[in-house]
C-alpha cells in the first residue's frame, strides 16, 4: 500500500479527482461547521489569538442547510469530474486501476449520492422529532421549528456518511486486489449501517440499521474467511495472480471453491440475492426513503461489481462451463421468484419497492449465469455484461425516482401504506406521472430505459441458448426439449416480469383511480421536485433515441476495457 | 415526421396548460381548441392532398418488396439494438391514416365545447399521433410504442370525462388490452430474437426490430410449432384490441362510459388497430401459421359475429348496443380474412374503413341524444323525429349504413366479404347472412319506436330524466360533424372505388406474393 502514498504526483491526482474532491469534501465539512470565535491565549501572555476551532458558532455556518450544500456541490464536482474524465487509465500503486469501467460506475454512485443528497435538502431535521416548516405555517411556527431545526451537526454526521460512502463505493470500484476490494466494500458498507438507522424520526428506523447491520457483518465476515481461505490457497489476492491461477488449477481444489463460494455468499448479500436478502425489506423500509434508494442502486451496483471481478475476471475458466454457473441460475431463478411473489403480497410501497429491488437482482444474476455456461463466445460475454451494467446505470433513474416520490410522501409522514399513494396523480399530476413512469420502466414496459436494459439481458441468455434448440421440430414441446436448460432462465425472467406487472400497475392505478385521503399539494421542495422531474425524462430518453445510443455505446466501450477485449 | 406533429402538439398544450395557474389555464381553454383543431385540420388536408395527388398513379400491389409509399428514409434510432424510425404507408394503411386525419377534427367539432377543454382537445391531438404513429411506422418496437401510447390518451378521457361508472370502465379497458398486449409483445421479441443481423443495425445484439426485413426473410421462425405459439401470442394482442369474442367485454363498458369523442375514436380507428396489425403482422409474416389457423379464425368471427348480433339485440342501452354491433362487425373482418380470397381480404379491408366512417356516426348520435334528452334507454322515448329532426335523420342514416343498406359503405364491404365467403366456403355463408338479415329485423323495429312511433304526433313521449325540459334539435357543432360523416357514408356508398380499388389491387398482391405459397406448403385450397 505504501506505493499509493509515494506516488502521488499531478497525473495520479487527476486520475483520482472524483475521491480526491470527496475526500475533501469531508475535511469541509468536518472544518466550517466547527468553526467559531474560540480564542487562545499564548501561554506566558496575555494576548488571546482566535484559533477558529470551538466556541460560539456563526449564523452562516450554523445554517442547517449548509452540509447539504456542501455535500451537493462535491458530488455535483464529482460526477463532472467522473464524466469529464471518463476516458482516463492509469495505475495508482498496485491495488487501484482507474479506467473506463470504474469511472462509469464512480459516475453511478455519484450520481445515486447526488440525487440522495437533494432529497435530504430539506427534510433532516436537527433533532429526530422535529419537523420543517411547511408553507402553510404561521410565521411562530416556523420560527419554532427553525429553533428545532437550528443545530446542524445532526447534518453534518449524515452528509459526512453520505460521502464517505461514495468514497468507499467509488475507490471499491477500481480495486484490483481482493483485499483492497474488500476494505472498500467494508468503508462504504459501515456507513451505510449507520445511514439505515439514521431515520430515527421512523419508528423501526433503528432496529431496521440493527438488522442491516447484524446481518451485513455476520456476512463480511463469511467473505473475510473466505477471502483468507483464497489467500491460502494462492498466497496473493491480486485478481491477476488468481486469475492465473485459477486457471492453471488442475482439478477442483476444494481451498479454493470454498473461499469463492464463501465470498459469493458475501457479494449475494450486497446485491440482495435470495436467499441472503432477508434484511433487505427491513432495510429499506425502516430506512428514509432517499437511502432505501441509495441501498438499492448504489449498493446493489458495488455488489455487482463485486461479483463481476470475483466471477468473471477471477474464476472464469478458460473455456467450458464455470464451476459457478448452476449456483448463481439456481439463485438467480430463486431470486426473482421469491422478490416477485413477495412483492406482490405487501402492502408498503417501501417494501414492494425492496422486493422488486430483489427481483432486478434476480434478472441481472441470470444474465450472469448464461456467461459462466461456456457457451458466450467473447464478444457475447461482453454484450451480457454491458446489459447488466447499463441496468445498473439505468435503474439508478427510475428506482431512486420510485424512492424520490416516496421520500416526498414521507416528508409529510406518510409513504408506509398503499393508501397514501391513492390518488396522487390528481394531488399532484406531475408526481404522479413521473410515478407512473417509474413504474412503468421497473416493469419493462417500451420505449423506457428498464425495457431496453431487460430485452439486451433476454437476448443474451436467448442468443447464447437459443441456437441449440431444435430447429425443425413441429411442435413447441419437441422444440423446448431440445433447448440449453439455459434457455429457461429467459423464459423465467418474462415469466417474472409479466409477474412483476400485477404490483407495479397496482401501484401505478390507485394513483390514478383511489380517491386520496387529502387533498392538498405535497411540500414544495423544488430540489426533490427537480430530481424526480430529471430521473422521469432520462429515464424515457435513455430508453430510446440518441441519448440510449450514446449511453450503450460507452457501456460497451468501458466494458470491452474491463474484459480486456 | 407528420406523425409527431400532433403528438408534440398535444403534449406541449398539456404540459403548457399544466404549468399555468388554474385560472389561466381555463382561459387558455379557447386558443387550445382553436389550435389543436388548427392542427388536425391541417394533417387532414395534408394527408387528403396526398391521397389525391397519388391514387391511380402508384402501384399498390407491391408489398414484400418494400413497395411502401411516403417512405423516408429510416432514421437510426437505436441503431445497436436494431430500432429504427421507419415509416412508410400502403394500401392496408392509407385509408385507416386518412380516416383518422379526418375523424379526429370531426371528433374535435363535435365535442367543441367539452368541458376541461384545455386538455381535452390536445388530449385528442395526442390520441391523432399515437394513432397515425401504429399506422405509418414499419419497426415493431416503434410499433408497439405507439400502440401502448394510444392507450394512455384513451384512458384519460374515460378517466376523466366518462360517465357515472367511469373508473370500473377505464380500470377494465387498462388491463384487459394491456395484458393482452405485454402476450404480444411475447411474440414480437420471439420473432426478433430470430431475425438475422443486417447492415448497420443490431451491433450489441445481433437482431433488428424492422419489420420490412422481417417479411422478407426467408422462414422466420423455423420451428412449426414455435411459430404458430407466436402467431397466437400476436392474435391474443391484437383480436382483444379488435375486439374479438371472448375478450371483447371492455369494449362495451369502455363505449357506454367514455366521452363522445372517445367512443368516436374507440370504434372509429382503435378497433382497426387490431386488424390493421394482424394483417401487417400476423398474416403478413407467419402465412403458413394463419392457413393453418383458418378454423380459428372461422370460429371466433362467427362467434363475434352471431354473438355480438344477439346481444345486440338484447339492449337497451343505444350505446351498448352500437358497442355490440362493432363487435359483431369486427368478426365480418376475421371471416373476411378467412376466406384467403383477394375479394374477401378486400372485402374485409373496406369494412375497417366503412365501419370507421359508420360507427362515429352512430356513437356521435347516441352522444348527442344523451346530451340532449339524459338518457341513452332506447324504449324510453318516442318519436324523436318530431323534436329533433336532424338528429333523428342521422340515426336512421347510421342505422341503416350499419345494416347494410345498399348504396350506404358498409353494404360494399358486407356483400363482397359474403361472396368470398360463399366461394371459399360454400354454403356455410348462410350463417352469417341469416345474421345480418336479424340484426336488420332489430334495428328496425327499434328505428320504429325511436324515431317515429308515438300516440301522440304532436308531442311523442319524453323520456323522465327530461323533467320538464323543452327537447331540442342537436347543436350546429354536433350537426356539422354528423353531416360530414353522412356525407362520407353515402359518398363511399355510392363511389366505394375511391379507396375500394387501391384495397382490391393490395389484397390480390398480398395474395399472389404472400398466401399462395403458403397455400401451397399447407395444402390447402380455398
Amino acid at each position: 500500500m505504501s506505493s499509493i502514498l509515494t506516488d502521488i504526483d499531478l497525473d495520479t491526482m487527476l486520475l483520482l479527482l472524483p475521491e480526491i474532491l470527496m475526500l475533501l469534501g469531508i475535511v469541509t465539512m468536518i472544518l466550517i461547521p466547527n468553526l467559531g470565535d474560540a480564542t487562545m491565549r499564548i501561554p506566558l501572555t496575555r494576548t488571546r489569538v482566535p484559533i477558529l476551532i470551538g466556541g460560539t458558532r456563526s449564523e452562516y455556518n450554523n445554517d442547517p442547510r449548509l452540509p447539504n450544500l456542501i455535500a451537493c456541490g462535491v458530488l455535483g464536482l464529482a460526477l463532472l469530474a467522473s464524466i469529464v474524465f471518463l476516458g482516463e487509465e492509469g495505475d495508482v500503486g498496485n491495488a487501484l486501476h482507474v479506467n473506463e469501467f470504474s469511472r462509469l460506475f464512480t459516475l453511478l454512485f455519484t450520481s445515486a449520492l447526488l440525487l440522495a443528497a437533494l432529497a435530504t435538502s430539506t427534510r433532516m431535521p436537527a433533532r429526530p422529532k422535529a419537523t420543517p416548516p411547511l408553507d402553510s405555517d404561521s410565521d411562530e411556527i416556523v420560527d419554532s421549528k427553525v429553533a428545532a431545526l437550528i443545530d446542524n451537526r445532526r447534518q453534518v454526521d449524515f452528509h459526512i456518511l453520505l460521502l464517505t460512502t461514495g468514497l468507499g463505493m467509488s475507490l471499491m470500484a477500481m480495486a484490483t486486489n481482493l483485499f483492497m476490494l474488500f476494505v472498500c466494500l467494508e468503508l462504504a458498507s459501515l456507513s451505510s449501517y449507520v445511514l439505515v438507522a439514521f431515520h430515527k424520526e421512523s419508528d423501526v428506523g433503528g432496529e431496521a440499521g440493527m438488522k442491516y447491520f447484524m446481518v451485513g457483518s455476520v456476512v463480511s465476515a463469511i467473505g473475510i474467511y473466505g477471502m483468507s481461505l483464497l489467500y491460502l490457497w494462492n498466497g496473493s489476492l491480486d485478481m491477476a495472480d488468481l486469475a492465473s491461477a485459477w486457471s492453471a488449477m488442475e482439478g477442483n481444489d476444494s481451498l479454493a471453491i470454498v473461499g469463492v463460494g464463501l465470498m459469493m455468499v458475501a457479494f449475494g448479500f450486497k446485491v440482495g440475492a435470495a436467499p441472503f436478502h432477508l434484511a433487505v425489506p427491513d432495510a429499506y423500509s425502516g430506512a428514509s426513503s432517499p437511502i432505501a434508494g441509495l441501498l438499492a442502486t448504489a449498493s446493489k451496483a458495488m455488489g455487482f461489481v463485486a461479483l463481476i471481478r470475483l466471477l468473471l475476471i477471477v474464476t472464469m475458466p478458460p473455456s467450458g462451463q464455470a464451476i459457478w454457473m448452476l449456483s448463481i441460475a439456481l439463485i438467480a431463478v430463486l431470486t426473482m421468484t421469491w422478490g416477485n411473489l413477495a412483492a406482490l403480497t405487501s402492502d408498503n410501497p417501501k417494501r414492494i419497492l425492496a422486493y422488486s429491488s430483489v427481483a432486478h437482482a434476480g434478472y441481472m444474476l441470470a444474465a450472469m449465469a448464461a456467461i459462466g455456461s461456456g457457451l458466450a463466445d467473447p464478444s457475447t460475454s461482453s454484450m451480457i455484461v454491458t446489459a447488466v451494467v447499463f441496468h445498473l446505470l439505468v435503474l439508478v433513474l427510475f428506482k431512486f425516482g420510485a424512492f424520490l416520490v416516496l421520500s416526498m410522501l414521507e416528508a409529510e409522514g406518510k409513504g408506509h401504506r398503499i393508501e397514501d399513494l391513492h390518488g396522487l396523480v390528481r394531488r399532484e399530476p406531475v408526481i404522479g406521472v413521473a410515478m407512473f413512469v417509474f413504474m412503468l420502466s421497473l416493469a419493462g414496459v417500451p420505449p423506457l430505459s428498464g425495457f431496453l436494459s431487460k430485452l439486451l439481458m433476454i437476448n443474451g441468455i436467448v442468443s447464447v441458448s437459443a441456437g441449440t434448440g431444435a430447429v425443425t421440430s413441429t411442435t413447441v414441446v419437441d422444440w423446448a426439449g431440445g433447448v440449453d436448460p439455459l434457455f429457461w432462465l429467459a423464459v423465467a425472467i418474462v415469466v417474472n416480469s409479466a409477474l412483476s406487472l400485477f404490483y407495479y400497475l397496482r401501484i401505478g392505478l390507485v394513483m390514478f383511480f383511489e380517491s386520496p385521503e387529502s387533498d392538498s399539494g405535497l411540500s414544495k421542495a423544488p430540489s426533490l421536485r427537480l430530481a424526480i422531474f430529471a430521473c422521469a425524462f432520462l429515464t424515457l430518453l435513455f430508453g430510446i433515441g440518441p441519448m440510449s445510443e450514446w449511453l450503450l455505446d460507452v457501456v460497451t466501450s468501458a466494458v470491452d476495457t474491463m474484459m480486456g477485449l | 415526421m407528420i406523425t409527431l406533429l400532433p403528438l408534440f402538439a398535444g403534449l406541449l398544450m398539456l404540459i403548457l396548460t399544466q404549468v399555468l395557474p388554474n385560472t389561466q389555464a381555463e382561459g387558455m381553454a379557447r386558443i387550445s381548441r382553436n389550435i389543436s383543431m388548427g392542427i388536425a385540420l391541417a394533417v387532414a388536408v395534408i394527408t387528403t392532398l396526398l391521397f389525391i395527388g397519388h391514387w391511380g398513379s402508384i402501384d399498390w400491389t407491391n408489398i414484400t418488396q418494400g413497395g411502401y409509399v411516403l417512405q423516408n428514409d429510416a432514421i437510426d434510432l437505436i441503431p445497436s439494438i436494431g430500432v429504427t424510425w421507419k415509416v412508410g404507408a400502403d394500401a392496408l394503411s392509407f385509408p385507416m391514416i386518412w380516416l383518422t386525419t379526418v375523424l379526429i377534427p370531426i371528433s374535435m367539432l363535435v365535442e367543441w365545447n367539452a368541458k376541461r377543454g384545455h386538455l381535452f382537445h390536445p388530449l385528442l391531438l395526442v390520441m391523432e399521433g399515437a394513432l397515425l404513429g401504429v399506422f405509418v411506422v414499419l419497426d415493431l418496437f416503434v410499433f408497439y410504442v405507439f400502440w401502448e401510447l394510444t392507450l394512455i390518451p384513451m384512458f384519460l378521457l374515460i378517466l376523466m370525462w366518462g360517465g357515472e361508472d367511469r373508473r370500473y370502465a377505464a380500470m377494465k379497458f387498462f388491463i384487459y388490452t394491456f395484458a393482452a398486449s405485454v402476450i404480444m409483445l411475447v411474440g414480437i421479441l420471439v420473432m426478433y430474437f430470430h431475425t438475422d443481423p443486417i447492415a448497420g443495425l443490431g451491433s450489441l445484439t445481433g437482431h433488428h426490430f424492422d419489420l420490412v426485413a422481417m417479411t422478407a426473410q426467408n422462414n422466420l421462425i423455423p420451428s412449426e410449432g414455435l411459430r404458430h405459439l407466436v402467431w397466437l401470442m400476436l392474435l391474443i394482442g391484437f383480436a382483444t384490441k379488435m375486439p374479438s369474442v371472448p375478450v371483447h367485454t371492455w369494449l362495451p363498458d369502455a363505449h357506454v362510459q367514455a366521452p363522445t369523442a372517445g367512443s368516436m375514436l374507440l370504434a372509429g380507428v382503435m378497433l382497426k388497430m387490431g386488424a390493421y396489425g394482424f394483417l401487417r403482422v400476423a398474416v403478413t409474416i407467419f402465412p403458413e401459421s394463419t392457413i393453418e389457423f383458418i378454423p380459428l379464425l372461422l370460429v371466433l368471427g362467427m362467434a363475434s359475429l352471431v354473438y355480438g348480433a344477439w346481444v345486440c339485440m338484447g339492449q337497451t342501452n343505444l350505446k351498448r348496443m352500437v358497442a355490440y354491433s362493432s363487435v359483431s362487425h369486427m368478426g365480418l373482418i376475421f371471416l373476411g380474412i378467412a376466406t384467403m380470397q383477394p375479394l374477401g381480404i378486400a372485402g374485409a379491408l373496406f369494412m375497417m374503413f366503412a365501419h370507421g366512417i359508420i360507427s362515429p356516426l352512430l356513437f356521435a348520435v347516441a352522444g348527442a341524444f344523451k346530451h340532449h334528452y339524459h338518457t341513452l334507454e332506447i324504449g324510453s322515448m318516442r318519436g324523436i323525429a318530431h323534436h329533433s329532426p336532424w338528429l333523428a335523420a342521422h340515426m336512421m342514416l347510421g342505422w341503416m349504413a350499419s345494416l347494410g343498406l345498399p348504396l350506404l359503405a358498409g353494404f360494399v364491404a358486407e356483400v363482397a366479404i359474403m361472396i368470398a365467403f360463399w366461394m371459399t366456403f360454400g354454403w356455410l355463408v348462410l350463417l352469417p347472412a341469416l345474421t345480418l338479415i336479424i340484426t336488420a329485423v332489430y334495428y328496425l323495429s327499434s328505428m320504429q319506436r325511436t324515431i317515429f312511433e308515438s300516440n301522440d304526433p304532436e308531442k311523442g313521449i319524453l323520456p323522465d330524466t327530461m323533467h320538464d325540459e323543452e327537447p331540442r334539435d342537436i347543436t350546429w357543432h354536433e350537426n356539422a360533424g354528423m353531416l360530414v360523416l353522412a356525407a362520407m357514408t353515402v359518398l363511399f356508398g355510392i363511389m366505394p372505388f375511391i379507396f375500394w380499388d387501391m384495397m382490391s389491387d393490395w389484397s390480390s398482391g398480398f395474395t399472389v406474393e404472400t398466401l399462395i405459397d403458403a397455400m401451397h406448403s399447407q395444402e390447402w385450397m380455398p
